[in-house]
This record gives C-alpha cells, structure tokens and sequence, in this order.
C-alpha cells in the first residue's frame, strides 16, 4: 500500500513537472518575442507579397505588420496605380500592367553588408525590376528587363550593390518574334542580365548575356574573394517546351552559371557587345517634383559567350537546382538539388582551379562545363527532401530549407555534418535571417516562409494567407518562437537591424522641395483653371479644411484634375481626398506631397468630396461640394472658401 | 493497421497504410460500378495518371497484378501517410520526382469504385 | 577715476551679446499624439520650434480652441528689444571701464526693471493669446483659457504645457549677478583706497 502511494505520488510529480516545463518552454518564447507596447522592434523584415505584387514590412521579433508597400500592383489604399503621379511606374512597353508577382526582396549592400539604402524586388511576368527608396518606404523607379520571361533569378545584388541582376525562368526567341513554340531548341535563348546602380542609384541595364536556353531559376553574387562573380541555377537544361514536370526533370545534373561580370566589363569596354533592337522601360518617381516619369530604351548590348571567352562557365549540379546560395566568406557555392535529398556544395577556390586547368567536360555554346569532381567541395546529406534555400548564421552554420518534409536543417559549413532539425507548418519555400545572405548575418533569428497553411490559424474559407514561423537560432538547437500569417505570398525576405534603417526615416515631405508643376504653395493661390474642357482645381488641405470646398461651374464631360497639396508639415499627418462618383481611387497626400485625381463628372448634380484619413477632432467636417452643369450649361466657373460662391 | 509498413517483400501481401483493411472482390466485373469508377477517374485522377503511359504518376493498367486492393484504395484515399510510411509508395513518390500523389477526397465507395474500373484494365 | 577695468562689470555685460545665440524661454507642449513634444523657443529678436514648421504646427493646434495665429512679425518687441539688449551691452562695456560705482549700480537697476518689464510684456502676451479667443472656434469649453504658465507646468486640455528659462534666460541671470557683484567688489576697492 504504502509503495502504491509512493508511487503514485512519484508519477504524479513526474506529471507535474513535464507540464511546467512545457509552460516555461511557452513563457519564454512568449517572452522572447514580446514587444512592449511603445517599444521598438529589433529587425525590419521585408516579405514579398507574391501574387499580391506588394512588400509587406514586418517587425521581428514581434511579428507586427508596419506596412505595405506597393510596387507592382495598383493599391487603392494608398492611390498608387490610380493617382496621375504613379500610373507611370506601372508603364512597360505593353502598356500599363497593374500587376505582377513579386518574389525576391533584396537589401541593397555596402561591402557586402546591408546598407539600408534601398530594397530591390523583382516581378516575375512581365519582367521587370523596383527599386524601393527606405528612407520613405515609397517605390521610386521600376526597370523593364527585356529578352527575358518569368524574371525569377533577380534582383540578386553584388557586395556593393555594383549591380542587380536578372536571370530569365523562361527561355524565349531572343529577340522576341513569332516562331513555332515546336522550335524551342533552334530559337529560344536565355538571358542573364546586370543592371547597374549609377551614382544616383538610377537603374539601367549594362549588358546581357546569352545564354543557352534553358530555365534560369535562381542566383546569388560572390562576396568576398568571390566578389565579381555571380552564380545562376538552371534547370529544364532537356531545353523541353511542355510538361515541363515530366520533361525537365530527365537530367541527372543541370548547372550553376557562373558569370564573371568584371570580365563583361572589360568585354564591353572593348567594345564586344552586340547592340540588339529591343524595347525597355524604365519609369523613375522624384521625391521632389512627386511625379514619375517613363523612359523608353530602344537597344540593349549582349555579350555572347562563344566570343567572350572566360565570361561564364556551368558548374555541373545535380537534380534542378533551386537555390543558389554563397556562405559569408565566399568560397562555398551551395546548390539546392530540389528534386534531391542531398546539397551540392561547389568551392570557388576549386572552380578557380578547374579554369585554370581547363578541367572541362565538354563546352555548351561557348560555355566551357567544369568537371563535376573538380568543384566538389562536399555534399550534405541530410535525410530531407525537397532542398530548396539556404542562409548562414555569423557562426559558420548554415540552415537549409526543405519543401517536401517540411523542415528547415542547420548544418556546419565545412564539415557538412548536420547539426539539428526543425518542422515548419508548412512545406516551406524560403527562409530569412537577417543579414543571412550577406557577409555578416545578424544571425539570432531565422523566419521560415511556408506555402501552405491549413489549420494553423482560424480558418478563413477556401484561400488562406500564407503562414511564415520564427526561430531562436541563437543556442545550438533552434526554437521556435511565433507563428504568424503574411500577405499574399510572403515568397522571400530580407531582414535587417532596426537601427541602420530607422534614424533615415524621413517624417514629412518638405513644402519648400516641392517641385510638382501642378503644385501651389498656400491657400491664397487656390484655385480652379479651365482649359477647353480641361479643367485643374490647384486645391489645398490642412486641418481641418480643403481651400476651396465649394466649387462651380464643371460641366459633364471635362477632364477635371485636382491637384491636391497637402500644406501640413507635422509627422503621420496625410490627407486623403475621395469624389462621389469618380471612376477612381483615393488620393492619399503625404505632408508636403501634391498629389493629382483624375476625375470624368457622368451626371449634372452636386457631388460630395472629402478626407479619407481621420487626420483630427475635426475629420469629420473636412469636406466640400462640387456642382457640375449639362455640358451645355453657361455657368461660370468659381470657387470659395468659408464664403457662398 | 500499420503492421505492413514493414513487410515490402510481397506486394500482393501490403494492404498499405488507411481506413481500407478488407476488400471483397466479386468473381465478375460489376460493369454499372465500374463505368461509375471510369467516370470518377476520369475527373479527378486523369490529370496526373493515363492508362497507356508513365505520366506525372505511374498507369493504373494492371495495377491489381502488383498490388492488393487494399493498397490501391489506401493510395487513393490516404496519400500523404502512404507516401511517408509506406515503402512501395515511398519508392514511388522517389521516382516519379517527388511529385506528391494528391488527396482528391474521395469517399471510399467512390474509390471503391475506381478499382472496380481498374478491373478493367488488363 | 579708476585706473582698473572692472573685469567682471565687462562679463556681465558682453554675456548679454549671448542672447542672440541662445533662446531666452522654452515652452513645451506635450499630449499622447505629440510623445517627442512640440517645443517653441522664445528669444530676444525670435520665435522659433524645433523646427522650422513646428509654429505652424502649433498654430494648427491652437485654432481649434479659437487662439489667434502666432506670427512673429506683430510682435513688435521682437524687432526693439535686440536694439535695448544691443545698447545696455555697450553701456555696460563703458561702465565697466569707467568702473564707478555709482554708474554700475544704475546699470545693475536699469537691467533689472528691464527684465521685470520682459517678464511682464511676456506674461501679457501670454494672457492674450490665451484668453482672447474667437466666437468661431470649433471647440469652446466654457471657462477655459490656454494662457500657458510664466513658469512651471499647466494642463491646457490634452496637452501638457511646460514654460522655463531656457539658455539665455540663464544668460541674462547669470549677468545680472555678476553685474551685482561688480557693484559689490567696486564698493570694497573704494572703502579700501
């Protein structure tokens, strides 16, 4: 009886103390990402929003969404797309596209280390590249990339951010021209091609490089001793045109690219590069005149490779390499076989020797392919599948993504032994530690970017956002702190200490910089102009009012535009403006910002217009009336203020 | 119910990893049940699987020559364990690139009825 | 006459030449939406913010409770005052070479009425923009005014008003006593000769 007792009480203390430590494991990491309210976030994190074509901006630990930014899809919320200032961002040389699927952010660096000056994201369908000012958050230019299709490897940057790149996922006739889709092997060509930051950081493509045509997926630049090289993963190098599932997936190894752009630059100083007719865009926003403008490029210069010799040489890689990810110090080029269980792991001190022994196993249209053996530094076996993306840590480890069994692996760089193991919630695509593609990670946190969310949060019908978890990779094992939903498709990220970007974030725009023709400068210049049937309101807003808010004398069928100027100089202090009836977005104006609202009136009648940013105690009576006339009508136009017209 | 993740030695002998642990075949084809099971299959398996081919996943033609009808209607209506504990189904989910056999949430006598068409196919 | 500069007269009043580098009052307005706090710094020739939109920021604030804008160009003192600050440092300079009592006593009077009549033209302005409202204003609460304080911390609604000396309100004290010390050490060095 008595040993019953004593061992029940024992199982029971057992029991006990198994729960608390599992409320303590919850209390830490609860604590670990606890953000007092008021306190600051340690990182920035910048997701991709996919399909959603937008940035979403995130604190980490915490979690906290800051923002939304949008680049390659028109938002209503913030008038981008809508308002006359930005519908030039979305120009391409099809038109204005209002949409596209933006996957890979990429900080841009300063001796390999973040710098916090810009992030760079790509769109993939129609391709094209932004560039995204960090001191406003805004997106201030977007590049066209021409000769490509499916702008996936990009916008990869050099350590200094030298150059971005842009690798084509698909192969097509280079340059575009109606040919049998059965003639992909005669006519299809890839692209790879190196956009240059000049000293003002404005974009524009330097040189492309033909390549043969195969699916150009993913890439990286060297940092380091490797500094002056990038590296591309391909696949579908069977060069099939259909059931690519079954068609690209024949090939026991395809290849990392590796591009030696200081070479291009001398090849091209030389005067080798072939100009191409083309036709680009490049639209670039003024901070200043608040407005973007569109530039058309008409050629494009290609360096092929069979006359540049030394441009560029295929690493053999086995299974579709996905990622291709380069440590912090440079030497090791690690391919992510997706349709492996293993890790290839290439040295560029062997790939240097292998050139200069000419250790080649055949050549690819003037593309010398190195001994697989040569390269080899080592392979990872891990037991997972799916290996997708790799990041480093600042100890020397590496952590890899695997899709299939859902997990992200931490192993040492080096010896290749694998060092612990962590389940993602699910099937994760990429993952982001800070600074985890650069020279010096942050390390201390790692974020996995799952594709598929089932039932981690409250369901929310057939379509659910996708669900991204972080990691303490601070200790030897990792832990996983905090599961959290994302915008759209939260594709990659890139993370970054609070500090190196929060002292440049600006507050207001000042009213004294602001060049936008349509601008004015004070109340006392409102007023409204007509032109034939053009008709612009140079209106203002401050709190609580708009100058003027009665206005007469518009008729069916102008072409009224408001040009908004929002006076406030006072920090988080916007405006917004909204017409009944306007076949339109918002405007919302920062302080300082003159923003324009185009606007058809359809009907006679008196139309409400007013503040869609609760901006005071008086919000509320922030509005106005517009009159509009038969077309016909002889009523002349006038406008007022705190008086009837 | 797990005990023949063990055994891959005899095919015929796994009745794979699911709710199915017992199939009565008839000593005939049931012809109404197959058309049923033809139709079944030809919109929510024909994607991925063609009778006269290796497509994104292997041909049903045949397929009760290699495998028991246990197996075959756990594949149908328990792929994501199938693939991860099952060795034949593991071996197969390998080969066929890592292409993961979707659940397509059939009821089981709708996959009932799919092996009955798969009957048919010799 | 004395022979010797009185040194410290001399001090006292080049340190006044201080009041055109720094502000003489700082009056701070805080409320949960402004957490840093909207500053406005009150000099002898000036009125500044943090910077240089934070008046018309204030002036934002102010015309909800109907307080009049605040322009420094109607301040008439602000264009007078530079040239009384300007006048007492040279006459100081030259009483502190004549070194005679009498002189750096009427000096030391002089500033002193001087500071007190500051302090009370400031204080009305104060009382002005306070209380002199407008019939329009879209928030009227009955008895209240925005007079901030001369000196301390007022609640003015949501926002917390603080009014101090701020460097060259230290300036013109610091002056004031070394000017009194002066008048001081003169008296002795002449009971001694």
């Amino acid at each position: 009886m008595l040993t019953l007792t004593g061992l029940f009480v024992f199982s029971a203390c057992k029991n006990g103390m198994k729960q608390n430590s599992g409320i303590l494991n919850n209390q830490s990491a609860a604590q670990k990402v606890y953000v007092a309210p008021g306190e600051h976030d340690e990182y920035y994190a910048f997701f991709s929003g996919g399909f959603s074509g937008q940035v979403s901006v995130y604190g980490l630990p915490s979690g906290r969404l800051l923002k939304i930014i949008p680049v390659f899809s028109v938002d209503a919320e913030k008038g981008y797309g809508f308002n006359e200032e930005t519908k030039p961002m979305l120009n391409t040389s099809f038109g204005f596209v209002p949409w596209d699927d933006a996957h890979h952010p990429e900080l841009s660096q300063t001796n390999g280390i973040p710098d916090g000056r810009w992030l760079f994201i790509n769109g993939n369908n129609t391709p094209r590249i932004a560039k995204l000012d960090l001191s406003t958050f805004e997106t201030t230019e977007i590049i066209e990339i021409p000769n490509s299709g499916g702008n996936h490897s990009s916008p990869f940057t050099t350590e200094n951010s030298e150059y971005v790149v842009a690798g084509t996922r698909f192969s097509v006739p280079f340059p575009q021209k109606d040919v049998a889709i059965g003639s992909y092997k005669d006519n299809f060509k890839g692209a790879l091609s190196f956009i240059k930051l000049d000293e003002d950081g404005h974009m524009d493509i330097a040189f492309q490089v033909l390549v043969p045509g195969y699916d150009y997926d993913l890439a990286h630049s060297g940092k380091g001793k490797s500094h002056g090289w990038t590296f591309f993963t391909t696949y579908n190098s069977e060069q099939s045109h259909t059931l690519k599932e079954i068609n690209a997936s024949q090939n026991d190894k395809d290849f990392i690219a590796a591009v030696n752009w200081k070479k291009a630059e001398e090849y091209l100083a030389q005067g080798k590069a072939q100009d191409y007719p083309t036709e680009y865009l490049i639209n670039r926003y003024d901070e200043h005149s608040h407005t973007s403008t569109s530039i058309t490029r008409n050629s494009v210069k290609v360096l092929i490779p069979e006359e540049c010799p030394g441009l560029i040489y295929y690493l053999p890689t086995p299974k579709s390499p996905h990622g291709v990810d380069v440590d912090p110090t440079g030497e090791y080029i690690v391919g992510n076989g997706k349709l492996s269980a293993d890790l290839t792991v290439h040295s560029f001190d062997k790939m240097m020797t292998a050139i200069a022994n000419e250790a080649f196993e055949e050549t690819i249209d003037g593309i010398p392919v190195l001994k697989f053996e040569e390269v080899l530094a080592g392979t990872v076996s891990s037991g997972g599948l799916g290996p997708l993306h790799t990041e480093f840590d600042a100890d020397g480890n590496a952590y890899t993504t695997f899709f299939i069994s859902s997990e992200v692996v931490k192993w040492k760089v080096g010896s290749w032994e694998v060092l612990d193991r962590a389940p993602c919630y699910y099937s994760v695509g990429h993952l982001m530690i800070p600074g985890g593609d650069s020279k010096k990670p942050w390390g201390k946190y790692l974020v996995a970017l799952n594709k598929i969310t089932k039932d981690r949060y409250l369901p929310t019908g057939p379509e659910m956002n996708h669900s991204a978890q972080l990691y303490d990779i601070s200790g030897d094992k990792m832990e996983m702190l905090l599961d959290f939903p994302t915008v759209g498709e939260p594709h990659y990220g890139q993370g970054i200490a609070a500090d190196v970007i929060k002292n440049r974030s600006k507050k207001i725009y000042p009213l004294n910089d602001n060049t936008h023709p349509h601008n004015i400068k004070s109340e006392a210049e409102a007023r409204v102009e007509r032109d034939g049937d053009v008709v612009r309101i140079y209106m203002t807003s401050i709190r609580s009012h708009f100058a003027p808010d009665n206005i007469e004398g518009i008729k069916v069928g102008d072409k009224v535009y408001v040009h908004l100027t929002n006076l406030e100089q006072d920090w988080d202090t916007p405006h917004g403006l909204s017409i009944m009836g306007a076949r339109n977005a918002e405007l919302l104006v920062m302080p300082g910002q003159t923003e324009t609202l185009y606007w058809e009136p359809q009907k006679p009648g008196v139309y409400p217009f007013y503040c869609t940013d609760f901006c005071s105690a008086l919000h509320q009576e922030m509005q106005g009336y517009i009159r509009v006339s038969e077309a016909t009508s002889d009523i002349k136009l006038s406008w007022s203020l705190g008086e009837s017209i | 119910m797990v005990e023949t993740a063990e055994e891959p030695e005899d095919p015929m002998a796994n009745k794979g990893i699911g709710p199915v642990s017992e199939v009565t075949l008839g000593a005939e084809i049931d012809e109404a049940m197959a058309a049923e099971g033809k139709s079944i299959f030809e919109t929510m398996c024909a994607a991925c699987h063609k009778i006269d081919e290796k497509f994104i996943g292997p041909s049903p033609k045949g397929i009760l020559k290699r495998r028991s009808p246990e197996w075959v209607m756990n594949m149908i209506l328990n792929p994501e364990q199938m693939i991860k504990e099952d060795p034949v189904a593991k071996a197969l989910f390998i080969e066929f690139n890592m292409s993961p056999m979707a659940n397509q949430n059939l009821t089981e006598d709708q996959a009932r009825k799919v092996l009955e068409y798969f009957r048919t196919l010799e | 006459m004395r022979r010797r500069i009185n040194y410290l007269m001399l001090i006292a009043s080049l340190l006044l030449v201080l009041l055109f580098v720094f502000p003489l009052w700082r009056i701070t307005l805080t409320a949960p939406q402004y957490p840093d706090g909207i500053s406005m710094f009150i000099w002898i020739n000036k009125i500044t913010g943090d910077n240089e939109y934070t008046l018309q920021n204030i002036n934002i604030l102010n015309h909800y409770v109907g307080m009049q804008y605040i322009v420094p160009e109607s301040i008439p003192e602000l264009t007078y005052f530079p040239y009384i600050i300007l006048f007492m440092t040279a006459a100081g300079v030259a009483v502190a070479f004549t070194n005679n009592k009498k002189l750096i006593g009427t000096w030391l009077v002089t500033m002193l009425i001087l500071g007190i009549l500051g302090i009370y033209d400031f204080y009305l302005w104060e009382y002005d923009y306070g209380h002199n409202l407008s019939d329009k204003a879209p928030i009227k609460v009955p008895g209240m005014a925005y007079q901030p304080p001369l000196l301390g911390t007022k609640m003015l609604l949501n926002f917390k008003a603080d009014s101090y000396p701020h460097w060259g309100g230290a300036v013109l004290g610091l002056s004031i006593i070394l000017s009194y010390v002066a008048l001081i050490k003169s008296r002795f060095s002449h009971e001694k000769s």
